[in-house]
């Protein structure tokens, strides 16, 4: 119980930040309404190619969105000097590692809500909640393991070469399922269930793996 | 029991060496003063007594608790303030110390004592990036003391402090144990009644009030 109550405290406490100084969200939703409009002007999409095209736009700028956001999860706190602070105060990683994914992923789906609209202006897609669905089931998973990781590199120089590398990799099955998902939510044909189902066990999976490493990353 | 006793403390960083064998017996309620000049080890110390780091050899048990096994409950039972202040600029000073009483499961209600203690009564709604920096270095203090601790780990605290602040720094020390790095030979004087100097990583010898004063 005083786990989850310091997984929202630390949630609350990230989220006021970026609420009172609009550093990341402004540029990510910046980021992604560019990201479609040259994508628009550079594939050649008319009403049949845009259901095959769509998806791969949409996981490019949430990737490269998810990035830059699981990212400053933790380089703000190094950048403040705060995460010693934070971790002594006895609080338990896997609560502070929670609260940090809680809060990155929450800003993420903040984006997706510019996202999934633009992508329904710029690539006539019809918007449905299966496809809300399949992204914001992506989004948990890719989370956890983009928090992991930020919290890894963050101590270390190259960390804003590191993070893409060591994600990346592993956000391929959410990328995999989810692209699978979106098509079909995009009218493709098939059913959800089958990437609904595999992202949920990715989730869980992906969740109890990183919280069980939270120690050994942050305090270790 | 002593609250800090530690054997033979060694810390590398690569090749070099940053603390090397020092032994350290802290009583209950004792101030002891770290001194030694830039690159002496006195951070390093500080950092593995605070549980903040892992010495690369060497034994530490702190009130009673092996300090390399324990770390989560002793570190509910100390404060620790680094040179570095490290609160968060866009939370008032009041939010800073709310949120890190929610982190130790300490009563909110503490906040307002604690303000008063650092005198940031008058600044408690303003944000901490606007404080100066002395103030945001009170606001360490108050926080390294909202949940009550048993032991003070105080690393260089003074500073950005002025004057007054060697009377806040005597006030959160008084009735607890405390191991205060400085390089104020002056407020060593007057807060601790022992001394370690460190060279290299290496204790010089321990020391007492009266051979600093000499």
């Amino acid at each position: 119980m005083r786990s989850i109550t310091i997984a929202l405290a630390i949630a609350r406490k990230d989220l006021v930040s970026e609420w009172r100084t609009r550093e990341l969200v402004p540029a990510l939703a910046q980021f992604i309404v560019l990201a479609l409009v040259i994508a628009n002007f550079g594939f050649q999409i008319d009403s049949r190619s845009a259901p095959a095209i769509a998806p791969g736009v949409l996981w490019l700028a949430l990737v490269f969105a998810g990035l830059v956001a699981f990212g400053r999860a933790f380089a703000s706190e190094r950048e403040q000097a705060t995460l010693e602070a934070v971790l002594l105060s006895a609080a338990p990683p896997a609560a502070i590692f929670a609260g940090k994914a809680l809060a990155a992923g929450l800003l993420l789906v903040l984006c997706e809500a510019v996202l999934l609209p633009a992508l329904a202006l710029f690539f006539g897609v019809p918007m449905s909640f299966g496809l809300a669905v399949i992204v914001l089931l992506a989004t948990v998973g890719m989370a956890a393991l983009g928090c992991m990781f930020a919290a890894m590199v963050a101590q270390l120089r190259a960390r804003e070469l590191l993070l893409p590398l060591l994600t990346l990799p592993l956000w391929i099955p959410f990328i995999v399922a989810g692209g699978q998902g979106v098509q079909v939510a995009m009218g493709a044909g098939g059913s959800l269930d089958q990437p609904l189902g595999l992202l949920l066990d990715f989730d869980i999976l992906f969740v109890v793996l990183t919280s069980l490493a939270a120690r050994f990353v942050l305090d270790d | 029991m002593s609250a800090v006793v530690a054997e033979g403390l060694s810390h590398w960083f690569g090749s070099e060496p940053a603390l090397d064998a020092v032994d350290l017996v802290v009583e209950r309620g004792d101030h002891v003063a770290v001194l030694g000049e830039n690159g002496a080890g006195k951070t390093t110390l500080l950092r593995i007594l605070s549980t903040a780091l892992r010495p690369s050899s060497g034994k530490l048990e702190i009130m009673g608790l092996d300090a390399l096994r324990e770390r989560r409950r002793l570190r509910a039972r100390m404060g620790y303030v680094s040179h570095s202040p490290g609160v968060y600029p866009a939370l008032t000073a009041e939010e800073n110390l709310a949120f890190f009483c929610d982190l130790r499961g300490a009563d909110r209600s503490r906040v307002p004592e604690a303000l008063d203690l650092a005198g940031l009564t008058q600044v408690a709604r303003r944000r901490a990036g606007a404080l100066s920096r002395g103030m945001q270095q009170r606001l360490a203090i108050a926080r390294a003391v909202l949940h009550d601790p048993l032991l003070l780990i105080l690393d260089e605290p003074d500073a950005s402090l002025d004057a007054a602040g060697a009377d806040l720094l005597a006030a959160v020390m008084r009735g607890r144990t405390a191991v205060l790095a400085t390089h104020d030979q002056a407020l060593a004087t007057r807060l601790c009644q022992r001394t370690l100097t460190l060279r290299k990583g290496r204790v010089l010898g321990p020391g007492s009030r009266l051979r600093i004063v000499q």
